[in-house]
């Protein structure tokens, strides 16, 4: 037994031994083969002669979980993966520090002045359907939870997606989002716990929409070469994902953190992250597949983090009394 | 102070540190404000139901199954039937998802014929989302299980009580309660209980086949508390719930019963009462509808597959994940088959001395990891050992370890009876005779060695399937089969992820049907010291 720990240790030893110079927290598809991570890791080790190490974890909130654990003791330099309606709460347990990097790069559509978190990618939550199946797609939300149309969403309890679904709703029916979720749920085939449970459903056939992103079906072009998923466009909006990243208060070499956080929103990083994480990129005049140009844009509505952090508890209330 | 002492200090602290990781860390109290909250009570009620409909099911639908296995010896591929069974119980959630998916959901293979039966008799068509996905997909995984317990149960009837009842001119009805059901009612209840508990902790699949929130388990709300609201006292609040309920009446019920798994024989009894023909169509055509109805889920993958069209450099990411996975798990069931040995150790010694309630006692330590929820034994883990231990290089030793700890309760369970009985056997001879150690040792093997092979792939097999506990304590450089499927899932690469999950399923099948080759062969060459032989010699001399 002592032997076989000591050759799982021996293993566990050659790969990864060393302490890297800057070490990144993320999640673990970023840093998959086929994510945007070995490749950002290559460009940035190349121009920074340093070594770059990531520390992948399960997703964006268990980033943030693990720093609440580690505090002071924690390894990480920079924190990339936590998405916008995250940022006040790890504001306000004085993980990061501020990033002192100039924003006006940045799309401005994003309205993005925080001063301890840079965007790297964003998303519009979309209900996304097959184009041989539903012929005349809703064109707003309250046509959707109107119609009688199937339709499979994410647990707000237990996904990103889910969440911004409750954000969505608020924000377009606000106080009346009680009778928009029972209206929902008539029509609901079922609510997964992530959203891949969700979206494989959808694409079995179970349901007319699935709720995802707007560049899902870029995804299905670029590498399927299918173009019968769209994503429908809702007049009243659409809610944004913003994935960030930011330097830790305990970093060791701020420096070089900060120079990883600037690359990020480079054109070189921002022309890799898209087609990798299918997400859009932050800055304009990126070269991207056509198909991105031919994606929904809607107008970004929804709440500040700051009301997101305050509220989020009495919306899953209401959403899990209601959603039946 | 004996050495299987320290594998019950081994287990326990496990938990102990869980526990004690997350008390610690919040600092504050339970939150029993949790306690006077409605969503509290019908969450708990929710579970309660559907672990208690899928256990009732489960065991109801088995009971018929495994009799036409009992009395239609020759019927064909049995064996393979009752290792097939076991697949099923082991399959990983997400592929039955899956299959249950495309065969059953709205666009399933069967849903159109399912449309036109219900139609004749009621205005509703087919919904496979709600309590019903749910019971069929926990009655699938266990029910198979519930099928080969039962059957080896009733195996143990002995010849001479048919004999008796066809001479007595038993009708069938009188046959079942009198012959029958003694035998049935103790692995009944005992299968009730441990499918509940089961089906309590549920998780994966009452979210994902649930239809919406009013199907949420405590496990689905401790999650929500430890992963997105950090809220520690309600976690903890939500998993002692569990632990009480759960492990209460779990204890309970296995206690008051006086139920045990008993001394399972292999095929000793040869002696079946005539069958009448009806009884014999009957029967087969029950055992054809169960191999059916149990391969159709699998089936139902299949046209994904063919879609997938791999690179090299998947192939070369799935052929890693595959040997990662398969050492891992076999390190996780080779700990777990010696401390569960060590641990039935007290046990043993206790049934020797007919000290039920100490025998109880033991078990219940030894086995309390299947009704702690695992979520908190692993966040609770997690937490204590995060500031001390660098966890991106030791991680995967927790991984392993963790796996152990929740495998060892089945070990355990399917161990016990094969020693107990042993021990009735020889344990005077050998010690009247003075054995040592080691000869007794060879006495032993051979006599539980079917068992023990057994277990080992059904623990194998277990934790080759494992997500939770990866997903805290994994590294990308350990990426496991199950593990590298949610990745590709995740990424939106659906093809490359049937794939490899076909190639999953494929090996826990292979571990699975190789031990059981491997243990049947084993049964023919014990013949010489034929058990009931042994026994018979012992009381005449």
């Amino acid at each position: 037994m002592k032997r076989l720990f000591s050759l799982l240790a021996a293993c566990g030893l050659a790969t990864s031994a060393h302490a890297a110079d800057l070490t990144v927290y993320t999640y673990d598809s970023f840093v998959s083969e086929w994510g945007p991570g070995p490749q950002l890791e290559a460009a940035f080790e190349e121009s920074c002669q340093c070594d770059l190490a990531f520390i992948a974890v399960d997703d964006g909130v268990s980033i943030l979980n693990r720093l609440r654990i580690e505090k002071d003791k924690t390894k990480a330099d920079v924190l990339l993966g936590l998405d916008d309606s995250l940022t006040e709460v790890t504001r306000r347990e004085s993980l990061v520090q501020p990033h002192g990097i100039a924003l006006n790069g940045l799309k401005p559509e994003l309205q993005w002045q925080d001063q301890d978190f840079i965007p790297y990618d964003y998303g519009f939550f979309s209900f996304v359907y097959n184009t041989n199946k539903v012929e005349q797609p809703a064109t707003s939300l309250k046509a959707l939870i109107d119609s009688d149309a199937s339709v499979i969403y994410q647990d707000p309890r237990t996904s990103t997606p889910g969440q911004g679904l409750m954000l969505w709703v608020k924000a377009v029916y606000g106080d009346d989002s009680a009778n928009a979720w029972k209206q929902l749920a008539s029509h609901t085939v079922t609510v997964t716990k992530g959203w891949w449970e969700a979206y494989s459903m959808f694409l079995e056939g179970d349901a007319d929409y699935v709720l995802s992103y707007n560049t899902s079906p870029a995804y299905h072009v670029v590498t399927e070469e299918k173009t019968h998923y769209k994503a429908a466009a809702f007049s009243e909006g659409h809610v944004a994902q913003i994935e960030v990243a930011a330097i830790s208060k305990y970093a060791k070499n701020p420096e070089l953190a900060k120079q990883f956080l600037s690359f990020l929103i480079s054109p070189q990083a921002q022309s890799i992250i898209p087609t990798a994480n299918w997400m859009l990129p932050v800055v304009d005049n990126v070269e991207l597949p056509e198909i991105f140009d031919e994606l929904i844009q809607p107008k970004r509505i929804g709440f500040t983090p700051k009301q997101i952090a305050k509220q989020r508890k009495s919306w899953i209330r209401e959403w899990r009394s209601t959603a039946n | 102070m004996r050495l299987y002492w320290l594998a019950y200090a081994a287990i326990f602290a496990l938990t102990v540190l869980s526990f004690y990781g997350l008390i610690n860390f919040g600092d504050e109290g339970l939150d029993t404000s949790l306690l006077q909250d409605s969503y509290f009570y019908a969450i708990l009620g929710f579970t309660l139901k559907q672990a208690l409909l899928s256990a009732l099911f489960s065991v109801g639908i088995a009971i018929p199954i495994a009799r036409a296995l009992y009395f239609l010896p020759a019927l064909r591929f049995k064996k393979l039937f009752l290792t097939f069974c076991l697949l099923c119980f082991v399959t990983p959630t997400l592929i039955v998802i899956t299959g249950l998916v495309a065969l059953l959901g709205r666009s399933g293979l069967l849903t159109p014929s399912l449309n036109t039966a219900l139609s004749s008799f009621s205005e509703s068509t087919w919904n496979l989302y709600g309590l019903s996905g749910i019971l069929i997909a926990h009655i699938f995984m266990n029910m198979p299980l519930a099928v080969r317990i039962i059957y080896l149960q009733l195996q143990t009837i002995p010849d001479n009580s048919w004999k008796l009842a066809s001479q007595l001119k038993l009708s069938k009805r009188q046959c079942f309660r009198i012959v029958e059901w003694p035998v049935l009612k103790s692995s009944s209840v005992l299968l009730l209980c441990f499918i509940f508990v089961l089906c309590f902790n549920s998780f994966a699949v009452v979210l994902a086949l649930g239809g919406g929130p009013q199907s949420t388990t405590l496990e689905v709300a401790i999650y929500q508390a430890l992963k997105y609201d950090f809220n520690i006292p309600e976690a903890l609040t939500l998993a002692w719930t569990q632990l009480i309920v759960a492990g209460g009446l779990y204890w309970l019920i296995t206690r008051s019963g006086g139920v045990s798994w008993q001394s399972i024989e292999s095929s000793q009894y040869n002696w079946r009462p005539n069958q009448s023909s009806s009884a014999r169509f009957w029967f087969s055509s029950l055992y054809g509808s169960a191999w059916l109805v149990l391969l159709l889920p699998y089936l139902s993958l299949l046209p994904g597959l063919f879609d997938s069209d791999l690179s090299s450099k998947d192939l070369k990411a799935i052929g890693r994940s595959a040997l990662i996975s398969i050492s891992l798990a076999a390190i996780a069931a080779c700990l777990a088959m010696a401390l569960a040995f060590a641990l039935l150790r007290p046990i043993r010694q206790a049934a020797l001395k007919a000290q039920s309630k100490r025998v109880w006692l033991y078990e219940s330590l030894a086995t309390h990891a299947l009704v702690a929820p695992a979520m908190v034994l692993s966040v609770g883990l997690f937490v204590y050992l995060l500031p001390r231990i660098d966890l991106d290089r030791w991680g995967i030793i927790f991984v392993v370890l963790l796996n152990t700890a929740l495998v060892i309760p089945f070990a355990v369970q399917k161990l016990k009876p094969r020693l107990l009985q042993f021990d009735q056997q020889y344990d005077r001879l050998a010690r009247s005779l003075k054995l040592t150690q080691q000869t007794r040792w060879k006495i032993e093997w051979p006599f539980i060695k079917e068992i023990y092979l057994a277990t080992m792939g059904l623990v194998l097999v277990l934790a080759m399937g494992d997500v939770a506990i990866f997903s805290i304590f994994g590294s990308t450089d350990w990426t496991t089969l199950p593990w590298l499927i949610y990745g590709y899932a995740s990424s939106y690469r659906i093809a490359e992820a049937s794939a490899a999950s076909f190639l999953l399923l494929t090996l826990c099948a292979l571990f699975l049907f190789f031990l059981e080759k491997l243990s049947s062969r084993s049964t023919v060459s014990k013949q010489p010291i034929e058990p009931s032989q042994a026994y018979k010699g012992e009381t005449h001399a």
